[in-house]
């Protein structure tokens, strides 16, 4: 896994080629272009709160377009990752097929530029909790970078699996549509985990997913403005890492045979 | 075959440094061939049976070391596995058994402009082309204007790649791979690169780099370009190696193979077509058959002495081969050499006596040389209802060009039984000078104009 790691950073040209090409080609063609960035998430936002402020009727959380959005944002970086990521082999089976380059560089490069794209859109949920009056505690901002780059690895490790899986499984990409929206309703995003403590299995369902202490870490240092607990803290630590290395272990088993299967 | 190998590692050993670069041993390589695959979930679950596959051993233990600067070259018939391995070394596949260890950065030029983007300008297109072969941002900007210079781009640099001709797409291409300073450049039979200026700019520039220490391996169905380039040699055969070592040994003994089994190819088709024949049933020969082949009351007055073959078909002739000096089926011809004409014949009415004979003619239809048996004073009896009868000149006196063979056969009165007039074409090349059709044996003599005056 080490030689990959440096052989990825001798590819770096390559990975920014690729993510330079993606975040350039995405607005292209539009006319508000690149502004869609922001926009995008905006009008999101303008729906969310529509529905669960007014219709739904969000619940106990004050200000739950807010309490949502924070969580709402990672999770879709997360979810287009290993959806939308599951294909980025497979959408490119000509360079694998006839050219050499350390195969990892392209889910590396998609989820990269999902990432970048999340770190834009977050400049609007910044301005939105400001404007809220919420404000925000700068010591626990701190710990935001770290829960990103922590979310980065247990991104990049899944969409590794998948990416290389659908290799061999085409139809992953569209199963993995439904499952990442089961996954979504699993995961503390459009509520708490406190709010079903009484729930056993629910808590069991919270402790296994790997999401939930990065989504939970997300609400508390946005939201309620408090650094992260310890226990969530660790666990996300263990589940990025624990998931990255299975990531490249299984990408690079499976690797091995992308060039006849494509 | 050992011989060789011992005989092409010494040489190498004192030629270049120590240092192996590529170092492939045992390889093996099988491929799968599905039937029928399903590469969805529904597929594979409903129709598992259709994922059967047969596995098909492509290499079967090829080792491999090169060492630095020196060039390779793989030698093979199509599908013999030599661009499997060439994929296995660059890394694109890899091998199930053995392993390949490489030292150095690759170039490949298996698959030139792989990584192109159409829309893109030839200048983004160096940076991500180059960026596939792993160098960096700064790294490339060094050498941009070297590619660019080498690939004649200069007033198109900045247009997209899409308009490019797929000349300038290849020039791009191949400039790219050969300026990103690679230690080892794997090469698949693209040096049909460009025009024929361009191509010998890369060559000179191929040659250059490896002076300049780069280790090179080529396959290419191309032997010359093998033989003038390369050192080494590596013939693979069905899935193993067949001969390696020096190149000139390696090509002799490839050449050789070639050319016995285009021997043995050419003898299987003239045994096929004589038996098809004889046995009637060729299809094509049936129909051209001369009407009076299959009448039975047919007599002479019948004959149409006009038809390209006519006769009453007593007796036939089912093929004839053309043998070179060698005696080896050819249709070319030495002149000045030995060659010879098999007639294979098949009796279906028997006889006094059956008269072959034989002409040559020119293109335009000009008699050249015609006799038969007869008219040579020569035996005729026949051995059996079917056999040969070879017609064989010792010395082929023609000059360069392409002519015409008639063969017939008569009876006792003279009576055509087959007379084919074009029965088929050979090309003779003479390396003598002159003009004409003929060459006639001759010599030039001066003598001194005084003594012969003095002697009358």
């Amino acid at each position: 896994m080490g030689k990959v790691i440096k052989e990825l950073y001798d590819y770096r040209q390559m990975i920014i080629g690729f993510v330079k090409r993606d975040l350039k080609g995405r607005y292209k063609a539009s006319f508000l272009g690149f502004m869609w960035t922001f926009i995008n998430p905006l009008l999101q936002l303008l729906v969310y709160t529509l529905v669960f402020s007014t219709i739904m009727r969000g619940g106990q959380h004050e200000q739950y377009y807010l309490f949502l959005f924070v969580a709402l944002i990672p999770w879709i970086f997360f979810s287009t990752s290993i959806s939308g990521g599951a294909g980025c082999i497979v959408q490119q089976n000509t360079m694998v097929t006839k050219i050499y380059f350390p195969r990892e560089v392209l889910p590396v490069s998609y989820v990269t530029s999902a990432f970048i794209n999340m770190l834009l859109t977050y400049v609007v949920v910044f301005a939105v909790t400001l404007i809220s009056g919420r404000g925000l505690n700068p010591l626990a901002l701190l710990y935001l970078p770290l829960i990103m780059i922590i979310e980065y690895f247990l991104a990049l490790g899944i969409t590794l699996i998948t990416s290389a899986l659908t290799v061999y499984l085409r139809d992953l990409e569209y199963i993995l549509s439904i499952v990442t929206m089961a996954w979504q309703f699993m995961t503390p995003v459009m509520y708490g985990v406190e709010d079903f403590a009484q729930n056993p299995k629910l808590q069991l369902v919270f402790f296994i997913n790997p999401m939930t202490s990065v989504i939970t870490a997300y609400r508390d240092i946005m939201y309620y403005g408090r650094a992260p607990e310890l226990k969530t803290l660790t666990m996300a630590i263990c589940m990025g890492m624990l998931f990255t290395i299975l990531g490249f272990l299984v990408f690079g088993k499976l690797k091995r045979r992308f060039a006849e299967e494509l | 075959m050992s011989e060789n190998k011992v005989l092409g590692a010494d040489l190498y050993n004192k030629k270049s440094s120590e240092q192996v670069v590529i170092d492939a041993s045992g390889i093996h390589k099988k491929y799968r061939v599905y039937l029928d695959k399903g590469y969805s979930l529904k597929e594979k679950v409903l129709f598992w049976k259709r994922n059967r596959y047969e596995e098909r051993w492509v290499l079967k233990g090829v080792d491999l070391k090169v060492k630095k600067g020196e060039a390779v070259g793989l030698l093979g018939v199509n599908g013999c596995g030599k661009s499997t391995f060439l994929k296995l070394l660059s890394r694109i596949m890899y091998p199930d058994q053995g392993e390949v260890k490489i030292n150095g950065r690759v170039s490949c030029l298996i698959e030139l402009g792989a990584g192109f983007h159409p829309d893109l300008s030839g200048r983004e297109n160096i940076y991500t082309n180059a960026a596939i072969f792993g160098l960096t941002k700064k790294e490339i900007d060094a050498r941009l204007a070297d590619i660019i210079e080498f690939s004649e781009l200069e007033d198109y640099i900045d247009n997209p790649v899409r308009t490019y001709s797929s000349g300038m797409y290849m020039r791009l291409a191949f400039s790219v791979a050969i300026n990103v300073d690679a230690d080892i450049l794997l090469i698949d039979e693209i040096l049909a690169v460009g025009d024929a200026n361009f191509q010998a700019k890369c060559f000179n520039k191929l040659s250059e780099l490896k002076r300049q220490g780069m280790t090179i391996v080529i396959v290419s169905h191309d032997i010359g370009t093998i033989e003038r380039f390369c050192d080494k040699g590596l013939w693979i055969k069905d899935g193993v190696c067949a001969s390696e070592g020096i190149i000139k040994k390696v090509v002799a003994d490839y050449r050789d193979y070639l050319e016995e089994e285009r021997q043995a190819a050419l003898e299987k088709e003239v045994e096929a077509k004589t038996k098809l024949v004889e046995s009637g049933e060729d299809q094509e020969q049936k129909e051209k058959l001369p009407s009076t082949f299959l009448d039975p009351t047919a007599t002479a007055e019948d004959i149409d002495f006009a038809a390209n073959r006519f006769g009453l078909g007593y007796a036939v002739i089912t093929n004839v081969v053309l043998r070179d000096e060698r005696g080896k089926i050819n249709s070319t011809f030495t002149a000045g050499q030995e060659c010879s004409f098999d007639i294979h014949y098949q009796i279906k009415k028997p006889s006094k006596e059956y008269i072959f004979g034989m002409a040559i003619m020119s293109k335009d239809w000009y008699m050249l040389y015609g006799t038969n048996q007869r008219e040579d004073k020569k035996p005729t009896d026949l051995p059996g209802d079917t056999g040969i009868v070879t017609f064989k000149i010792n010395n082929l006196n023609l000059k360069t060009g392409r002519y015409i063979f008639s063969v017939s056969i008569i009876d006792e009165n003279e009576t055509p039984m087959d007379f084919y007039r074009n029965y088929c074409e050979f090309d003779v090349v003479s390396d003598k000078g002159g003009i004409g059709v003929v060459q006639i044996d001759h010599d030039w003599v001066i003598q001194d104009g005084k003594k012969k005056d003095g002697d009358k």
